[in-house]
């Protein structure tokens, strides 16, 4: 589904990804780890097409390197930004319509806000408040969602367990579980090692824009590096 | 005897350019400031289309006085005093002949207090502000004077039985300033009295709160006086009839374009002053003719009759002057007698170099200038500027 | 009281086309960070339509819609000509292309068409009076108001009821992520540009009925005046435009209507000290736009 091959992005001076390679299969979870600075949300941003990279990137066999964030969008990436990014003057209804502006038929996007509120009840009861109101688990669920309604084939997620209560963090991580069972693609960039290798398939991890370790989620966890630095084992 | 020297220095003076150049004639340089954009294109246009037209026909019967081909040297101030000033100092630093100025009376004072010392004769296109030729000797004006045009106007509102009267002024031009100051001294003198004011910045967006501060004067004024031009002025008058006002309207010579006549019914009966009318067989009408064929456009106002008019005072006062030296052009024009205009008669002897001409006085009818009567004001009743 | 009255059906006629105007203003700058002083040359474009098409004998009715048209035009070719290439510039380079733009336009009308106003005549019955019990009130001032009360309504109903008028409110805020969400940016400015058009088409139509003439410089003056409006109402701000515009209206007109005589030549001094007292006091404006946090 995704292929990155000597993915480099440079901001002025500063080079954040110096040289990736990933690979992802269809349906697979791939967990991109590593310290604040080693390069992750550039790459996911690279991917989406928010920054300007070199390197090739293919998305489903075609070439997706230098599109516009737009038109990979149409393509079937979603991206769940660090941060949330909600449109927090627009209610929480506006955010999940407008997560669904790909799909032109006005139909087919009412149908789709109601999955979504199906999927996630409380996005229901807050229908109509401003999503900058919501709680932080709250605002998550509205990202995540937001990103489902375009019905996306890779997902790309952010950090989508920074700043949430512990109970929370599991539900986030509960959810993404549930996604990649359905099928979806996901490429999930976290700081919460444990949980993240507990559902990827595939890991890699970033040091310095280049991969110091990868290969499969359990090999991963189970090698000295990723033991030592991030598992406190 | 005196002058028969000037003469014949100007004429050896002549030989040696002519020798120097092998031209025939020495060139009257006159330096120009148009203002192609800004607030004051409505009037330079006109004017510098008249005096162009003017110019060619003169220079294609030998130049001026016969002898001497123009050139100019045109400047766009683009409606900038600062950029006038410039202009100003560049025109003396060339060492024109004459200097003909913005059509209004500040860029044309600013112009003045830097080429009436070096005494080269300076004339507005059209300023009508009577103190514009304090700033020097050698500055003039062309049209009929504010305080002339309100001598006559305010004569005429107090004769139509008109007692009180409403003035609306702007800051922002000594003409929108004073004309209006000046009308109503003149009608205070022939019995009047002016019942209230209002004062207004000039593009000002709206009208309406002046408006309404006229429908509460109780008892309503005869009339209301003003000396806004475009686009003021029709917001002014669309504003006060749209509110259902229709106290007569009296205006100056800025009314004086198809622009304020294209209104519709909104300037019915509006009474404003001008500096001619072109009767049926007239000079005036005779030139508007020559200079509709020759150029495609219609002079359309009277400043493009007035354009020409400049050109035939500076003609006159180097005729009169015998020599093309500006400073004795200057001097020969401030006491150029009664002269033949195209749109009137002009007289510079016996004035602080704002001419004598007489005022029109005409009513806005069908879309139509209606001449009402033309009058000479009378230099008794003139308020002084 | 009948005169406070009448001033305040003024201050609601002239501040509802400042609102227009600022509306427009605010709707381009909350998106590309550009304040448009070329915006009062839509307006005059659009007046230039009119004249034309009311030149040429159309109805009413066609030379509005001609108006409008070519104000959308206007402000849709402004942005594809001009402002595209700056994209991303900083708001200075921006501020500065607009004001280049703005140039322009009025030299071609000044040397194209005429320097001089052109007289624009409508039909005589909008040049009458109703009387609403103690007030006056022209016919003309009471299409104005109700025109931009309809205008407010639909504009409201557009970017709330529609997804490119979503899009557009959620690009003000973060327009990455609107790009995220697969919406074109060229296609969200344009609409962008296109929205502040037929605003300031609006406006010019209302502007040109109470003024009677249309001039090369028309529009200069009140996009001045919607400009110190956003300023006032919170710069990005839609809500704040509006009431920016109603309160720079009412202020103007206050001001006109019943200052003494003796103090009247000062009164765009006073009008801006108020609204720089306002600033000091409310330094966002007076209803800031949302703010939302970015990495």
């Amino acid at each position: 589904m995704l292929a990155v091959r000597d993915l480099k992005v440079r901001y002025g001076a500063v080079e954040a990804v110096r040289g990736l390679d990933l690979s992802l299969a269809r349906g697979q979870l791939l967990a991109l780890l590593g310290a604040n600075g080693a390069g992750k949300t550039s790459t996911l941003a690279a991917i989406a097409g928010l920054v300007p990279a070199a390197g090739r990137i293919e998305i489903a066999g075609e070439t997706a390197g230098g599109l516009p964030p737009e038109t990979l969008a149409r393509r079937g990436v979603a991206l769940v930004p660090e941060g949330r990014r909600l449109f927090a003057g627009l209610t929480v209804a506006e955010n999940l319509t407008l997560g669904g502006a790909v799909h032109t038929p006005p139909a087919e996007r009412r149908r789709r806000v109601a999955a979504m509120e199906e999927r996630f009840p409380v996005l229901a009861e807050r229908r109509h408040q401003k999503a900058g109101l919501l709680s932080g688990g709250e605002q998550q669920m509205l990202a995540l969602a937001r990103a489902l309604m375009a019905g996306p084939r890779l997902l790309l997620l952010d950090e989508p367990s920074l700043g949430l209560a512990p109970q929370m963090v599991e539900r986030v991580f509960d959810i993404v579980a549930g996604l990649k069972a359905e099928g979806l693609t996901i490429l999930l960039v976290e700081q919460n090692v444990p949980m993240s290798l507990a559902i990827a398939d595939q890991a890699v991890v970033l040091a310095n824009g280049r991969a110091a370790l990868s290969g499969p989620a359990a090999e991963v966890a189970a090698s000295d590096h990723v033991r030592r630095a991030y598992l406190a084992a | 005897m005196d002058r028969y020297c000037r003469r014949a220095g100007a004429l050896a003076l002549a030989v040696t350019a002519a020798t120097a150049t092998g031209a025939l004639a020495q060139d009257y340089v006159i330096g120009v400031a148009v203002a192609n954009s800004g607030g004051l294109a409505p009037f330079s246009q006109p004017a510098y289309d008249g005096f162009k037209f003017c110019v060619d026909e003169m220079n294609a019967s030998g130049g001026i006085a016969g002898k001497h081909p123009i050139r100019l040297e045109v400047r766009d101030t683009r409606s900038e005093i600062s950029e006038a000033v410039k202009f100003a100092q560049e025109f003396v630093d060339i060492g024109v002949n004459f200097i003909v100025a913005p059509p209004d009376g500040d860029p044309t004072m600013a112009m003045g207090q830097i080429t009436s010392p070096a005494q080269i004769p300076t004339m507005t296109f059209a300023g009508t502000a009577p103190i514009l030729t304090s700033v020097g000797e050698y500055v003039f004006g062309s049209y009929p004077a504010d305080n002339q045009q309100a001598a006559v106007l305010g004569a005429y509102a107090a004769e139509l039985g008109y007692k009180t009267a409403f003035l609306l002024k702007s800051p922002d031009a000594a003409y929108t300033q004073f004309g209006p100051a000046y009308f109503g001294t003149v009608f205070e003198a022939n019995g009047g009295q002016v019942v209230g004011e209002a004062s207004f910045t000039m593009n000002q967006p709206d009208f309406s709160a002046i408006v309404t501060t006229i429908q509460a004067l109780n008892p309503p004024p005869d009339v209301i006086m003003t000396s806004a031009w475009e686009p003021d002025f029709p917001a002014f008058i669309k504003a006060l009839r749209g509110a259902g006002v229709t106290i007569p309207v009296m205006g100056a010579d800025v009314l004086d374009t198809p622009t304020v006549r294209g209104l519709g019914e909104v300037v019915e009966g509006v009474v404003h002053t001008s500096g001619g009318y072109p009767d049926p067989g007239s000079a005036h009408a005779e030139f508007n003719a020559r200079f509709e064929a020759a150029t495609g456009k219609v002079a359309d106002t009277n400043y493009v009759v007035n354009g020409c008019d400049i050109l035939g005072m500076i003609d006159a006062a180097v005729q009169a002057a015998g020599t093309t030296d500006a400073a004795a052009v200057g001097q020969a024009l401030a006491a150029l007698p009664e002269t033949e205009g195209i749109m009137s008669s002009y007289t510079f002897a016996g004035t602080d170099r704002m001419p004598m001409r007489s005022v029109v006085l005409a009513r806005i009818e069908g879309g139509e200038k209606v001449i009402i009567r033309r009058e000479m004001a009378d230099p008794a009743t003139m308020p002084a500027p | 009281m009948d005169l406070i009255l009448q001033q305040m059906v003024n201050a609601v006629s002239l501040g509802g086309i400042y609102a227009l105007l600022a509306l427009g203003l605010a709707v381009v700058f909350s998106i590309v960070r550009l304040i448009n002083f070329a915006h009062g040359e839509v307006m005059t474009v659009a007046g230039y339509g009119i004249w034309i098409a009311l030149a040429s004998a159309w109805p009413v009715a066609a030379a509005v819609a001609l108006g409008l048209a070519v104000a959308i035009l206007a402000a849709v070719s402004m942005e594809r000509v001009a402002f595209r290439a700056m994209r991303g510039a900083d708001v200075t380079t921006l501020l500065i292309t607009s004001f280049a733009v703005s140039e322009i336009i009025k030299v071609l009308f000044q040397n194209g068409i005429s320097a001089r106003p052109v007289p624009v005549v409508l039909p005589a019955w909008m040049s009458g009076t109703l009387d609403l019990g103690p007030v006056r009130i022209g016919v003309i001032a009471l299409i104005s108001i109700l025109t931009v009360a309809l205008s407010l309504v639909l504009l409201s109903v557009f970017l709330r009821r529609t997804v490119m008028g979503l899009a557009m409110r959620a690009a003000a805020e973060d327009f990455p992520v609107v790009r995220l969400m697969g919406l074109r940016a060229n296609h969200v400015i344009a609409l962008a540009f296109a929205v502040s058009g037929i605003l300031a088409g609006v406006a010019a139509v209302l502007w040109v009925a109470q003024r009677g003439s249309v001039d090369p410089l028309m529009g200069a003056a009140p996009v001045l005046k919607a400009f110190i409006a956003t300023v006032l109402g919170g710069l990005g701000s839609l809500t704040g435009a509006v009431i920016g515009g109603f309160v720079v209206g009412a202020v103007e007109v206050c001001l006109q209507g019943f200052l003494p005589q003796s103090l009247l030549p000062y009164r765009e001094a006073i009008s801006l000290a108020l609204i720089i007292a306002v600033l000091v006091w409310r330094p966002d404006g007076l209803w800031p736009a949302e703010q939302t946090s970015r990495s």
